[in-house]
């Protein structure tokens, strides 16, 4: 890739009570790119994109986005940035052409109905403009939250698990989305996932993050043939076991990788 | 422009129109949630109809025993004091609530990656206060008119000083109260509603604090809100208005506007450092 560089994470370091969450993690997205964080359960990935969100404050290290450091010019970079997750709920008792106004103002658009209205007809959701954004199914959430990152055109969309408990053709839908908006638009994407057939048809780029530090960088096919597997799926299996061995993670995790492994065999 | 080409208004205009759109989205989330009503008519009307009848009562059986005059200057004290007890009272729930409303709809995360900076926000959810605080106190001024003569407007100009000052505290305990839920979660949400009714009887706001028992009226001294009821009974009571107690009224809630927003400000630190965002998630 040549395009210029977007986010720009150095060693980045963040310590909890529970231990070190991200440990010296180097991240890099340039124009256009679409790269995934990728990870077993508490591996760094949220904490490292809400670091490169100007949300959490790194103990050490650097966030540039759009070449402004964060968090001290995190205003002036946001404007430029989109953000969605597939867990935040829509607030309470707002209507969804409401909710987006909202941000469309938040954004400092100069059309924010202009903006609305377009978003809703490119997301095919303009019928739940006037529906109330907490009766909406999960997948209806999903896509309103992806029309309210992507409203102000931002060269940078990051995305926490936007396919998360999505029937398949919602996240089809999502995926399609998201692909065409790339191409057309030239946005950049970076999104943490757990579904790594999804991440593997959506991204030409994946970081795996293991105990918080980087354990490879590079397209798919690269990190598969890195750690000798056939797919993705295989890395994160893999990673996911060696955190076993270090008994660094949960019963709930450790049941979840279990009945994986079963349901792909 | 953004990177593909919206238009994107001034940086001053898109500050004015981020605070309208956090005052819009508060109310018109008090519009559709009719239980939020009694906050801002129910209670205050209760407590107007309750102070006043209280009044009404003890000047009626002081006048049974020839000391009428006095008691009548009660009634009116324990009525002025519901007044503006109330433009302190519901601007400190209404900005607090405000934000809170964000932490029960998970709609932090959402706000922190917008530009929208903390005081646009604050600045919006602060409009939105006062208008409801307007409301408000509107109800409880037509109360206490219509049902015990008392009108507001008698304290004459020194009662919009008065109000702004009023105002200003409400907003500055508020600052405090967010921030502590910053920092502390769900856990500190009850000083919402719990942090001013320590500041109430201290402030003297139905009477001076000389009643209150002494190892209590330095404390009491020390709260700008106690001199600005002393101001109001003045004004109450047709006198001129107090410039000393108005000056040191206005010098305390300064340093604790000052202080509110300090705290503030170490509070959210400490939110981002800690990545406490995460409860809200």
């Amino acid at each position: 890739m040549t395009g210029a560089p977007l986010l720009t994470a150095r060693a980045l370091v963040k310590e909890f009570r529970r231990g070190r969450a991200v440990d010296r993690v180097d991240l890099l997205v340039r124009e256009g790119e679409r790269v995934a964080l990728l990870g077993p359960n508490g591996a760094g990935k949220t904490t490292t994109l809400l670091m490169c969100l100007g949300v959490i404050e790194q103990d050490s290290g650097s966030v540039e986005l759009f070449g402004h450091p964060l968090p001290a010019r995190r205003a002036a970079a946001m404007a430029r940035v989109g953000f969605a997750a597939g867990y935040l709920p829509l607030p309470d008792r707002l209507r969804v052409h409401e909710y987006l106004r909202m941000y469309a103002d938040l954004y400092g658009l100069r059309y924010p109905g202009r903006a609305v209205r377009e978003v809703l007809e490119q997301w095919r959701i303009e019928h739940l403009a006037q529906s109330i954004g907490t009766e909406l199914s999960s997948g209806q959430r999903t896509l309103v939250g992806l029309a309210k990152a992507v409203l102000h055109r931002p060269g940078l969309l990051v995305l926490d698990e936007p396919t998360a408990a999505l029937d398949p053709d919602v996240a089809l839908r999502v995926r399609d989305g998201l692909l065409g908006l790339c191409e057309r638009e030239g946005t950049a994407l970076l999104v943490t996932s757990h579904d790594m057939a999804e991440v593997a048809k959506l991204c030409e780029r994946v970081v795996f993050l293991s105990a918080g530090r980087v354990s490879a960088d590079g397209s798919p096919a690269e990190v598969a043939k890195r750690f000798d597997r056939a797919d993705l799926e295989g890395v994160f299996l893999h990673l996911a076991a060696e955190r076993d061995r270090s008994g660094d993670r949960t019963r709930d995790d450790r049941d979840r990788d279990r009945n994986r492994e079963e349901t792909l065999a | 422009m953004t990177a593909t080409g919206l238009a994107l208004r001034t940086p001053r205009a898109a500050s004015a129109h981020r605070v309208l759109a956090v005052a819009r989205r508060h109310w018109l989330l008090l519009l559709r949630s009719p239980h939020r009503f009694f906050d801002v008519f129910v209670w205050p009307v209760v407590d107007t109809l309750l102070y006043g009848s209280i009044g009404l009562f003890a000047a009626d059986a002081a006048a049974a025993a020839g000391a009428g005059g006095e008691v009548t200057a009660v009634m009116v004290f324990l009525l002025s004091g519901t007044v503006l007890w109330h433009l302190v009272h519901q601007t400190q729930i209404s900005l607090a609530t405000g934000f809170l409303e964000e932490t029960w709809s998970r709609n932090v995360m959402g706000l922190l990656t917008t530009p929208t900076r903390g005081w646009e926000y604050l600045a919006g959810v602060g409009a939105f206060a006062l208008l409801r605080t307007a409301l408000s106190t509107a109800a409880v001024a037509a109360l206490a008119l219509a049902a015990y003569a008392f009108d507001v407007t008698d304290l004459g100009l020194g009662l919009l000083p008065l109000a702004a000052l009023l105002l200003t505290c409400g907003w500055s305990v508020a600052l405090v109260v967010v921030g502590l839920v910053l920092r502390y979660g769900s856990g500190a949400e009850a000083l919402v509603w719990g942090a001013l009714s320590v500041v109430m009887p201290l402030s003297g706001v139905f009477y001076p604090v000389s009643t209150l028992p002494a190892p209590l009226r330095p404390v009491a001294e020390l709260l700008p809100t106690t001199h600005l009821f002393a101001v109001g009974r003045e004004l109450a009571a047709g006198r001129a208005m107090p410039w000393g107690e108005l000056l040191w009224a206005t010098t305390g809630t300064a340093v604790l506007l000052a202080a509110g927003i300090l705290f503030l400000g170490r509070m959210t630190a400490v939110f981002r450092r800690r990545g406490l965002v995460t409860r809200y998630s």
